[in-house]
């Protein structure tokens, strides 16, 4: 049962195959290939998530001589089918809105040959296969951004990505190589094996095995997942098809996620790697946050979104939150698919209807007509911290009455804490007649939302990791020591409390700002609204080093 | 004092600064394509043969050397724009390589293979080149662009061709770096690194030569694309290349 795995990756490539060969003679119908194949595909792939389900598996599936192995246990059965559904979904997309472009059939050549190395790379069981297949998803994303060979600026920010993409790719493969040495082996699973059995075994230049590979694993996750100072090609890759936005966007960003999910077992033995990753995913997420709420072009603003979402992703991993990194992955995928996807009919719609209901969001926020009428701020600042803590805290009692025990429920607490609250918050600000049902159904959708959030991530947990003791590994890889985890906690939450009680005192008395924090504002508004120079360093650098070149060639007489 | 002079001349052979330009002369000076191809497939399997021939016990600083040269090159080719200097350039950097494997003890044939896989996308490249000489009267990068519109058959093995010789999955010379770096990592880790990031140079050069041709606008100008039997013969080089190096990956790996 378990070689269908390999029919779901080989079809993409079989139908990449055929258009190439008789896209010249039956023309923009090739198209049906590239959908049926990829329909099949997912069909099959959902059968054997099902298997997976049912707890069918894992297996390894050897090919050729041996070097080569395929992987079918859940995480590459999960993963396969939203690569897959995604990509069925931008493939019928791609059918009418990439009609009237140049290159169509070639367009659906690379589109299938990338769903095939993305399903390669969730299913490969060896590292050169792994390593095979996360290159060649750079440079076919290279090519995909370069859809319109007629832009330069296309190609341009496209380089970008190939080379972040390919800087990615050294960690991984120096990754590779030290396991390799290690362990005299390509297998995934024996490797994994033996790690889990006696981790300490061995050491590159003094260090730990397991926490160098887990390091440069990470390292290698951040390019894929545009993590800060590796993020610049994100933002600026807008000018490839829709299509590939979406699929970019949805699916392939989120690598990272998926690597550091498939060496769990090195991470549960990485010592402080995971607290540097989760510091990383960190600085990530509030960048990426930062630069999304100050950018006046909406794509770059999509862009810098997806950065945020990948920042908590990884963040995720950090905390020892694996399978939530997975389940979140899947929600943004389909969540920015959808807004990518969906852009075109938004735009065309508001040409001929605003759409925009004159209710009282309307009248506060277009008309700027508030109304007077305001509940006292104390309570609603009670309100904003007390209530989202509580449904927080009700949810997650739900799916395990230990679950506070770990550092990083915890430390996800205080994320949807504060979500909850700004969305309180901004019920409050919009001073409408009637805040109670506002309110009320702000508590209702986040009540909704955690729930769902918590028992879905929980069923993740035990999908994806089904042994207990290596889900409590995993936890306690990521645990810092008590005392400091406890301070940490207490201040973050005064920090919290006080900010949200200064808000609301601000809000009631009509906050003023002085001169000279003015000043300090517009400057700072001045740095995010550069991107933190991150980009024009980078382009200094790469000026730098072409001077270097080329001076090198002219001194040596371009010999 | 023979063995430092055999290594002195297999250095021009395979390329060790500063003796790597005299190649590079050499081609600049041959305008002939069919001498550059020859040049290309027979350079590196000389320095090979002197080398091999000679039983030498090869130096520790040769791997310095080789890898400084190799890194010298592959910085260099940023910012070269004439096709035929590019595939020269890219030579070097490859062949140079070739010092380590002999350090890592690769049995003789496959060093052999190595030379030949590493040069075989080079030669598929000056023909190339020569084609594009023929059509626009130069190869240069960035002076016209647009073929991808302009002749679209030509720019898909033109592509492919740059791809195989910069190293990527799943042509011989991927197998080849990655099987140097698993060889070099246990011992000189920094050795490693670099190797990979003179892999990243050659990604960049790449990416550079193909803008510069492809991108742009369709050139008014109607110019004749590749005949179909043509690409038939580049694409059966092309799948020999890609099956020669799953073989070699298989064997190496």
């Amino acid at each position: 049962m378990e070689q269908l795995i390999i029919v779901v990756a080989v079809l993409p490539l079989i139908s990449a195959l055929l258009i190439q060969l008789f896209a010249g003679r039956i023309g923009r119908r090739i198209a049906r290939v590239s959908v049926a194949a990829t329909t099949l595909s997912f069909l099959l792939s959902s059968l054997l998530l099902w298997w997976a389900l049912t707890g069918y598996g894992p297996h390894a599936l050897p090919l050729g001589n041996g070097t080569a192995v395929l992987l079918y246990d859940p995480l590459s059965a999960l993963l396969a089918s939203i690569i897959l559904g995604i990509s069925l979904i931008v493939h019928l997309y791609s059918v009418r809105y990439m009609a009237e472009e140049a290159g169509y059939g070639q367009f659906f050549v690379l589109l299938d040959l990338m769903t095939a190395a993305l399903l390669f790379m969730v299913i490969a069981g060896d590292l050169i296969t792994l390593i095979i297949a996360w290159y060649l998803v750079g440079v076919l994303l290279y090519f995909l951004l370069g859809q319109d060979t007629r832009s330069q600026t296309a190609y341009r920010f496209a380089f970008w990505t190939l080379i972040t993409y390919r800087i990615g790719d050294i960690p991984l493969i120096l990754a590779a190589a030290c396991l390799y040495n290690a362990y005299g082996t390509w297998s995934l699973t024996t490797i994994f094996a033996e790690i889990m059995a006696n981790p300490d075994a061995h050491q590159v230049m003094g260090l730990p095995l397991t926490e160098v590979v887990a390091a440069l694993i990470g390292l290698a996750a951040f390019a894929r997942s545009a993590q800060f100072l590796l993020h610049t090609w994100l933002p600026y890759t807008m000018d490839g098809p829709t299509p590939v936005s979406a699929l970019m966007h949805a699916g392939i960003v989120n690598a990272g996620g998926f690597l550091m999910n498939r060496f769990a077992p090195v991470f549960v033995h990485s010592g402080d790697v995971l607290n540097w990753i989760f510091i990383v995913g960190l600085i990530t997420a509030v960048f990426g946050s930062l630069l999304m709420l100050t950018q006046n072009d909406i794509k770059k603003a999509l862009g810098y979104s997806t950065m945020g979402q990948m920042g908590f992703m990884i963040m995720e991993c950090g905390i020892g939150a694996f399978s939530l990194a997975i389940y979140h992955l899947f929600a943004h995928g389909v969540f920015k698919g959808t807004m990518f996807l969906s852009a075109g009919s938004v735009i065309n719609d508001a040409r001929q209807d605003d759409g925009i209901p004159k209710d009282e969001l309307y009248t506060f926020a277009v008309e700027k007509r508030p109304d007077k009428v305001r509940q006292p701020w104390i309570l609603m600042a009670a309100i904003t911290l007390a209530v989202p803590l509580v449904i927080l805290v009700f949810a997650h009692l739900l799916v395990a009455e230990d679950y506070f025990q770990k550092q990083g429920a915890i430390v996800l607490l205080f994320f949807g804490w504060v979500t909850g609250a700004q969305l309180i918050f901004a019920t409050y600000r919009m001073r409408t007649q009637n805040i109670w049902r506002l309110v009320g159904l702000s508590v209702l959708s986040l009540v909704v939302v955690v729930l769902g959030y918590a028992v879905i991530s929980h069923a993740f947990d035990l999908f994806l990791y089904p042994d207990p003791a290596f889900r409590a590994q995993l936890y306690s890889a990521a645990t810092i020591d008590l005392l400091r985890f406890d301070l940490l906690v207490v201040v973050v939450t005064l920090i919290v409390v006080s900010g949200w009680v200064v808000t609301y005192y601000g809000e009631q008395v009509g906050y003023r700002r002085r001169q000279q924090t003015k000043h300090l504002w517009l400057n700072f508004y001045a740095l995010i609204s550069r991107e933190f120079y991150v980009s024009d360093i980078y382009t200094r650098l790469t000026r730098m080093l072409l001077a270097i070149s080329g001076r090198l060639n002219v001194w040596l007489r371009w010999l | 004092m023979l063995d430092s002079l055999i290594i002195l001349l297999a250095g021009i052979f395979l390329p060790l600064f500063p003796l790597s330009m005299v190649f590079n002369a050499i081609l600049d000076k041959i305008t002939h394509s069919w001498l550059r191809l020859l040049l290309f497939i027979a350079w590196p399997l000389i320095g090979l043969f002197m080398v091999l021939d000679s039983n030498l016990v090869l130096p520790d600083w040769l791997l310095t050397l080789a890898l400084a040269t190799s890194a010298l090159y592959a910085l260099r080719l940023l910012t070269v724009r004439e096709v035929n200097q590019w595939s020269g350039f890219l030579a070097t950097s490859l062949w140079s390589l070739l010092w380590l494997a002999m350090m890592q003890e690769t049995p003789p044939a496959l060093l052999y293979a190595y030379a030949i896989s590493m040069s075989l996308p080079l030669v598929l490249l000056v023909l190339l080149s020569a084609g594009l000489e023929q059509r626009y009267g130069a190869a240069y990068i960035g002076l016209y662009g647009g073929l991808a519109r302009t002749i679209p058959r030509f720019t898909g093995v033109l592509v492919t061709v740059v791809m195989a010789a910069i190293a990527t999955p799943l042509f011989p010379s991927f197998f080849i770096m990655l099987d140097m770096v698993v060889k070099t990592i246990s011992a000189t880790p920094l050795a490693a690194t670099i190797l990979l990031l003179i892999w990243l140079l050659w990604s960049w050069a790449g990416a550079h030569l193909i803008q510069g041709l492809i991108v742009g606008r369709t050139s008014i100008v109607k110019i004749a694309d590749m005949e179909i039997t043509t690409i038939g013969w580049y694409i059966l080089v092309l799948l020999a290349l890609v099956v020669g190096g799953i073989y070699l990956g298989g064997v190496i790996l």
